[in-house]
């Protein structure tokens, strides 16, 4: 098989602008909710947002978000996939997968997105983001910043 | 919106293998038996409003001082697991 030559990708984002690789978009098939029609994503970051993630999307509205894994907050959160969503994500093996959880920022408070968290497998570089219908984390578990 | 009346056993089939099926009828709800191949996610409506509300508001975080943000994340991680 041929390697693929990289094809270096110039992302920016809300957040700043980071280089990329076309071979890191991750497509996720049904967008995400309030984001149906932008499928390609990627993932950016560097020494100075670290540990953030920027999720950038690729199609139109371009949604850029940040993202943090969810046991950074914390440590003891259980990640939980459905059947249906292992075979969505084509993951046999779970312990390949990347947990993402959306930030919210806003000028005096932060919360993370525990509830519905950002699921990638970078092995097909395919993603989605999960709906549990019963779940014991927060769409907006406080952050503390200090 | 297409409007169908279904009776209790009866179901409607959209596209290729998903088939929504009344299993009951009740005073405050309807239960529906839901059949659609892996592939297709389904979710409650107001599930997925909800999340789509928070992605909204996630999407639209402003944050100039993102830097120094991750600076104290990074401090707090090191405090937590000290080298």
């Amino acid at each position: 098989m041929m390697t693929a030559p990289s094809s270096p990708l110039n992302v920016q984002t809300r957040f700043g602008t980071f280089t990329a690789d076309v071979a890191d978009i991750v497509t996720l098939e049904d967008g995400i909710p309030g984001f149906e029609r932008c499928r390609r994503f990627v993932l950016v970051s560097s020494d100075a947002i670290a540990p953030f993630t920027c999720v950038q999307g690729l199609d139109e509205p371009r949604p850029s978000f940040l993202a943090i894994p969810p046991r950074l907050l914390d440590p003891q959160y259980v990640e939980q996939l459905t059947p249906a969503d292992r075979v969505r994500l084509d993951a046999a093996d779970d312990g390949s997968l990347v947990w993402m959880a959306f930030v919210r920022l806003t000028g005096d408070a932060a919360s993370v997105n525990l509830r519905a968290p950002l699921v990638i497998n970078p092995r097909r570089m395919i993603g989605l983001q999960l709906m549990p219908a019963d779940s014991s984390y927060a769409l907006d578990h406080p952050m503390v910043l200090d | 919106m297409l409007v169908f009346t279904r009776k209790r056993g009866e179901s409607i089939i959209i596209g290729d293998g998903i088939e929504i099926r009344v299993l009951r009828v009740g005073h405050d709800g309807v239960r529906l038996g839901v059949t659609a191949p892996a592939s297709v996610a389904v979710h409650r409506g107001e599930i997925y409003e909800m999340i789509g509300a928070a992605n909204q508001s996630a999407a639209a975080s402003h944050a100039p001082d993102l830097e120094a943000i991750a600076a104290r994340l990074r401090r707090q991680a090191e405090e937590r697991n000290p080298k």
